[in-house]
């Protein structure tokens, strides 16, 4: 197991909750959220830009 | 009939550099001036930990930011205990004199505060912390070794069955960086913060159980220039002190649909304010508050972060606030029902829906 700094740009959405399930969907793509939050918002070109760690489960040996 | 209890999360997140309890447990008094005005007021180790410093607040509820995260977004309830059973890790990257500090300082809460600390496991490797700084100015970090943590964590429920894990790590003694000296001097970004939520946020999500961490650090030499805010953390060896004093009532973390739920558990719903520093509103917990309609988001202008994420670039609603004096009069007026609205000079006239 090991735990990943991701950063992450986000399109922002109409309500709040739908920009935490884009945000959670994008950085589940790395791993398994573990803490992020949106660090700024470029507003021009609407987008959130994320900060997070994800876990990432070590694959099993190939044998 | 009785009235509904005021509930309040408070939150300054860690590792920002937050002017105000972004240091050594330096929101301490906005905390204790809340609860003041709360029935409940829910909060994280970062606000309540001043290392060797704390203050028993009966209504305040210490919750890791995890199962904060959790408990906003509706999946996780915080029900009340009289008293965990607390046991420690400690990493085998401690030396054995600060390892014995540290066993002193547990044995110190036992005896002069009364805390159920049973058990202590040294990690079988060590943790590995290392310390960076984002993009975005806030601290993060890895571990080498989280399975270690893990194990230890996983040795103590099982074979100790305790509720609530204080862990300790060996952090990188920076004496001479520029971030410990801007931090000892109350400035910048707290170099250690993001790291310890790691710890903390992997032992919440895989047991499920209160967890709290302090750093053990090599003593730093005396200056005569340090911050009040920082200061709290030079006053003696460890940073254990508020970790087993805030585990010690910590809530369990329940599902709703669970076994342990009751009446007196608390859940997202019952949440009636959140307070913030303006800037730092992008976190998982105040997105997930922010669609509850009943929820005011008090957003506190003066508590400036490294953050760029205000209400308004999120598409936020909140009400905007200078400080956290005025968050207080907001709390009270929303207490007994008055609209803050009401309590200014100018009052907007009635909007009128059209067709």
């Amino acid at each position: 197991m090991t735990t990943h700094f991701i950063s992450a740009e986000v399109d922002l959405h109409d309500t709040a909750e739908e920009l935490h399930s884009a945000i959670e969907i994008e950085l589940q793509k790395h791993g398994e959220p573990l803490r992020w939050a949106v660090t700024d918002v470029d507003v021009d070109r609407q987008k959130a830009v994320v900060e997070g760690y994800v876990l990432v489960e070590a694959s099993p040996a190939i044998a | 009939m009785n009235p509904r209890p005021l509930t309040v999360v408070l939150i300054v997140p860690t590792g920002v550099g937050a002017l105000i309890g972004g240091y050594a447990g330096d929101a301490l008094p906005v905390v204790r001036a809340i609860a003041q005005i709360s029935d409940t007021l829910i909060t994280h180790p970062n606000v309540l930990n001043g290392a060797q410093l704390y203050w028993p607040i009966p209504n305040a509820v210490y919750v890791e930011v995890y199962a904060l995260d959790k408990f906003a977004a509706g999946c996780w309830g915080l029900q009340p205990v009289h008293q965990n059973r607390i046991g420690l890790i400690l990493d085998a990257d401690i030396e054995p004199d600060l390892q014995l500090r540290h066993l002193q300082a547990v044995d110190a809460a036992r005896a002069t505060l009364g805390l159920n600390i049973t058990d202590c496991v040294l990690t079988d490797r060590p943790l590995q912390v290392e310390l960076r700084i984002s993009q975005s100015g806030a601290s993060w970090g890895t571990i080498g070794n989280p399975d270690s943590l893990l194990r230890a964590a996983e040795k103590l429920i099982k074979q100790a069955r305790v509720e609530a894990i204080a862990v300790v790590a060996r952090f990188p003694d920076d004496e001479g960086s520029l971030a410990l000296e801007n931090y000892r001097r109350g400035k910048g970004v707290d170099p250690l913060a993001g790291a310890e939520a790691v710890i903390s946020h992997l032992v919440v999500r895989t047991f499920k159980i209160p967890c709290a961490h302090a750093p053990a650090l090599s003593p730093l030499p005396l200056d005569p220039h340090l911050s009040p805010r920082s200061a709290a953390e030079e006053i003696g060896y460890t940073f254990l002190p508020c970790v087993l004093a805030g585990l010690s009532k910590a809530p369990q973390l329940v599902a709703p649909e669970s076994q342990q739920h009751n009446q007196l558990s608390i859940t997202a719903d019952q949440v009636d304010a959140v307070v913030i520093p303006a800037t730092a509103c992008g976190g998982s917990a105040i997105l997930s508050l922010s669609g509850r309609s009943s929820v005011q988001i008090i957003a506190v202008g003066d508590n400036k972060t490294q953050m760029q994420a205000t209400p308004e670039k999120l598409g936020i609603k909140a009400l905007q606030v200078n400080s956290y004096l005025e968050a207080i009069g907001v709390l009270v007026a929303k207490r007994a029902g008055i609209s803050p609205a009401s309590l200014g000079a100018d009052i907007s006239s009635l909007r009128c829906l059209s067709d």
